[in-house]
């Protein structure tokens, strides 16, 4: 829990101020019931007005629901999801589109549970991530080579921050799993980074180092990110705004110290002791 | 050419052997690789020689007997490639059941097609009229010919495969059979990637049947049943379902073993071969896959090695 941990690496001072720029997801109107029972009925809920944005909220508050309807890996009952950017004011209804359309428009999730691809290595693993779809044609027998030439400088520089066991063989432990799935994200360019409990498992480390990395895209490269995460330090040290979700609905949004010290926050999620 | 030292019941043998391990190679990318279980082989090999056949037999060709040859022959590929696309298109989001009951509803209609229509087919009567495209002579030198220009079919195939294995399009492939959710996340398209599978690889099977047919020089729809399905099956399943050699090796092992070794060189009473034979020759593929998949399930040869892959290629 928050205040366990002493001050780490990716610790900073926030909030930093929204770029109009970056781009947004616009969650409207949106509900999704299982078996009956409402898990998300959302409203109106903007992601992406600052680079990186917490939501937080107690085990079934829809959180990770949430962002699996963003990605449309599960349907929505009704609603619309529109990513938008002012930069190049464009306009996509995601919730419009199939899953897979998803990371070629920008909108990427790193996975909550460790999952990965058993019969491919971790080299494999971030070559599939950087090919594109006119790179994997059944006719494009011979373009390993080429992939892996203009490629393996942009691999390496993960590769050479990130210390995997052996890059060529495959992912052994769960931490290099999850260091895996992130990694292969980050290596998409999202423009939108959608982030689900992306520091379990990870060693201390690592995990800073990690977020560390995330921070400085969501500067540097205009990257909208949105981390849903139980270890409340990373939220509160990383996040420059915050949604609360509980039951299904986003009820408060704000800057981190407004929502940590919020009666609600405190009565729902995390109890009088946390303070 | 002298070939009296040959048999041709060797030939025919070797040519049934090889076409096998054809289909089994390309049954590898869908079920090795991208872990589709297709049972409906025999239906897109099925589709193949009668599509080649019924064009070349039944339409009235203005030109040389080799060029309508050709053109019927990349007919029947390409209808073959066509039902490949249908197919795939009605089971690439289905579950594996789905996968099973549709392709083999697929070979199975074509084999009730094959059976019911009788002016384009014959019907159970069969079609006549094919030969090949050349004669240098006797009936055997032209099958061995055929025999020798089906290998390099089979060569180019593994070739293929070979080169698929080592390229992104074989990841993907991989990716999808392993986890398509996460490949899906990647931006990957799990339905298009099977759909092209499916029409190549289908393609290459009807490839295949035409030329089965060209050697059998007579279409009937007693081919159509589950032998040819079952024997692609059984030798990729015994040598390994996503190894490239596991195709040859399973094959070899099986089809080889008894359509060729057992059949032609162990003195069995003339009486067997028609009826004790190819019903033993079943049971014992049935038995070779339950024990395999009992015993050793990913074949003779083992699981894929990518990580040896990966260092051979990028390892340097």
């Amino acid at each position: 829990m928050a205040g366990d941990h002493k001050d780490t690496a990716f610790a900073r001072e926030p909030t930093r101020d929204s770029d109009g720029s970056r781009p947004r997801v616009r969650i409207q109107d949106a509900v999704k019931s299982f078996a009956g029972r409402v898990v998300v009925d959302v409203d109106d809920l903007t992601l992406g007005t600052h680079p990186i944005e917490g939501l937080i909220g107690p085990n079934g508050a829809g959180k990770t629901t949430l962002l699996r309807m963003i990605m449309h890996s599960i349907s929505l009952d009704r609603g619309t999801v529109t990513l938008s950017s002012d930069g190049d004011g464009s306009e996509v209804v995601l919730s419009d589109l199939p899953a897979h359309r998803m990371a070629r428009h920008g909108v990427v999730k790193t996975n909550q549970v460790i999952t990965d691809f058993e019969k491919l290595t971790i080299l494999d693993s971030l070559l599939l991530s950087v090919a594109k779809a006119t790179d994997e044609w059944p006719y494009r027998i011979y373009r390993e080579q080429g992939l892996y030439e203009d490629t393996v400088e942009g691999i390496l520089w993960y590769l050479d921050r990130f210390e995997f066991e052996d890059p060529l063989g495959f992912a052994k432990s769960a931490g290099e799993k999850k260091l895996l799935d992130i990694i292969r994200c980050l290596l998409l360019k999202p423009r939108v980074l959608l982030l689900d409990e992306p520091t379990a498992g990870l060693p201390d480390d690592i995990r800073d180092q990690l977020m560390g990395l995330i921070d400085e895209k969501a500067a540097e490269e205009n990257m909208a990110v949105v981390i849903v995460e139980h270890d409340l330090h990373v939220i509160w040290t990383m996040s420059d705004y915050v949604h609360f979700m509980a039951e299904g609905r986003v009820l408060l949004q704000g800057e981190p110290r407004s929502i940590r010290e919020h009666d609600t926050v405190i009565e729902k999620y995390l109890g009088s002791g946390h303070v | 050419m002298n070939l009296d030292w040959l048999d041709a019941f060797l030939v025919s043998g070797l040519f049934y052997v090889m076409m096998v391990i054809g289909l089994a190679l390309l049954l590898h990318l869908q079920l090795g690789l991208a872990r589709i279980a297709n049972f409906g082989v025999v239906g897109f090999w099925g589709i193949g020689m009668y599509a080649f056949g019924v064009l070349f037999v039944k339409v009235d060709w203005p030109f040389g007997e080799v060029w309508a040859f050709l053109i019927s022959v990349v007919f029947g590929t390409v209808v073959a490639g066509l039902a490949g696309l249908l197919v795939g298109w009605l089971i690439a989001d289905l579950d594996i059941d789905g996968v099973l009951v549709g392709t083999l509803g697929f070979a199975t209609a074509v084999w009730i097609l094959a059976t019911t229509e009788q002016d384009l087919t014959g019907g159970a009567l069969g079609m006549g009229g094919l030969g090949f495209p050349y004669d240098i002579g006797s009936v055997k030198a032209n099958e061995t010919l055929w025999l020798v220009i089906l290998t390099i079919l089979v060569a180019i195939i593994l070739y293929y495969v070979s080169r698929v294995h080592k390229s992104p399009y074989g990841r993907l492939l991989i990716s999808i059979g392993d986890n398509e959710p996460l490949a899906r996340s990647l931006g990957k398209a799990p339905f298009q990637t099977k759909l092209w599978l499916f029409a190549v690889s289908s393609a290459g099977m009807g490839l295949l049947g035409a030329m089965y047919g060209v050697n059998e020089r007579f279409l009937e729809t007693g081919n159509l049943g589950i032998d040819i399905t079952l024997a692609a099956m059984v030798g990729l399943v015994l040598g390994s379902t996503t190894r490239m050699w596991g195709a040859a090796v399973g094959v070899a092992l099986t089809v080889g073993l008894f359509d060729v070794v057992i059949q032609f060189y162990l003195p069995l009473p003339r009486e067997w071969y028609t009826q004790a034979i190819p019903v033993l020759r079943e049971m014992v593929f049935g038995g070779v896959l339950i024990i395999v998949l009992l015993f050793r399930p990913y074949g003779v040869l083992g699981d894929m090695r990518r990580d040896k892959l990966m260092r051979r290629m990028h390892g340097g």
